[in-house]
């Protein structure tokens, strides 16, 4: 885990890894959210409407923005205050994911970071973007 | 850059930031009139501020804001 203090943050740095997708990671996710839309439950069904097999839900995926804040970009010292997120293409299981954080502006005054986020998976494709905001504790 | 100019681009700051065309401020508006208007978007509110007027805060500048007149008033001082 990274331990960047606000003063160690600058505009650019940035951060990477990778995650795999597993339906195991998904059947926790509709145990915990309770969200079994058959989308996300049937590869039947999700074949029937044009998907390769059953869809990630967004949200898992998306979450890997908190592991990037919370472990990566700045890591134990963050405070997540927001993520805008958009989804721009399927995630299937067994996608490989990589998933990246970089700093586009800092604000000394109300020690706010703002990082861009993206994950793209195996083909280089980018299927989701964020706008993060977080604080730094001192 | 007058009174009434500052009010009316602060405005468009303001309904951006709450994602609400329908807010229209005057000097007395403060956070009680702003449901969403808590303490993280107090920081969104005067970064956006600060990038539309290209001016820079101090904490001290900021710290009793008690309405958007003072706002308006702080604003005026800084662009000059």
């Amino acid at each position: 885990m990274n331990s960047y203090k606000f003063s160690d943050l600058s505009v650019g740095m940035s951060e990477k890894f990778t995650v795999t997708i597993t339906e195991e990671m998904m059947n926790k996710f509709i145990e915990i959210t309770g969200d079994v839309s058959p989308i996300h439950v049937s590869a039947e069904y999700a074949k029937e409407h044009g998907f390769a097999t059953r869809v990630c839900h967004g949200m898992l995926f998306g979450s890997m923005f908190s592991t990037m804040a919370g472990v990566y970009l700045p890591g134990e010292h963050c405070l997540l205050h927001s993520v805008e997120t958009k989804f721009s293409l399927p995630v299937y299981p067994g996608d490989v994911l990589t998933v990246t954080g970089k700093i586009s502006e800092i604000n000394d005054t109300f020690k706010t970071v703002f990082v861009k986020g993206t994950i793209t998976n195996q083909n280089g494709k980018k299927v989701c973007k964020a706008n993060i905001q977080l604080g730094v504790r001192e | 850059m007058n009174r009434t100019e500052i009010m009316a681009k602060l405005n468009e700051i303001f309904c951006d930031v709450f994602d609400d065309e329908d807010i229209v401020l005057t000097d007395a508006t403060n956070s009680d009139d702003i449901e969403d208007w808590d303490s993280l978007e107090q920081i969104n509110l005067l970064v956006a501020i600060e990038k539309q007027f290209s001016i820079k805060f101090s904490l001290a500048d900021v710290a009793d804001l008690e309405n958007v007149g003072a706002m308006v008033d702080l604003i005026e001082r800084m662009v000059g």
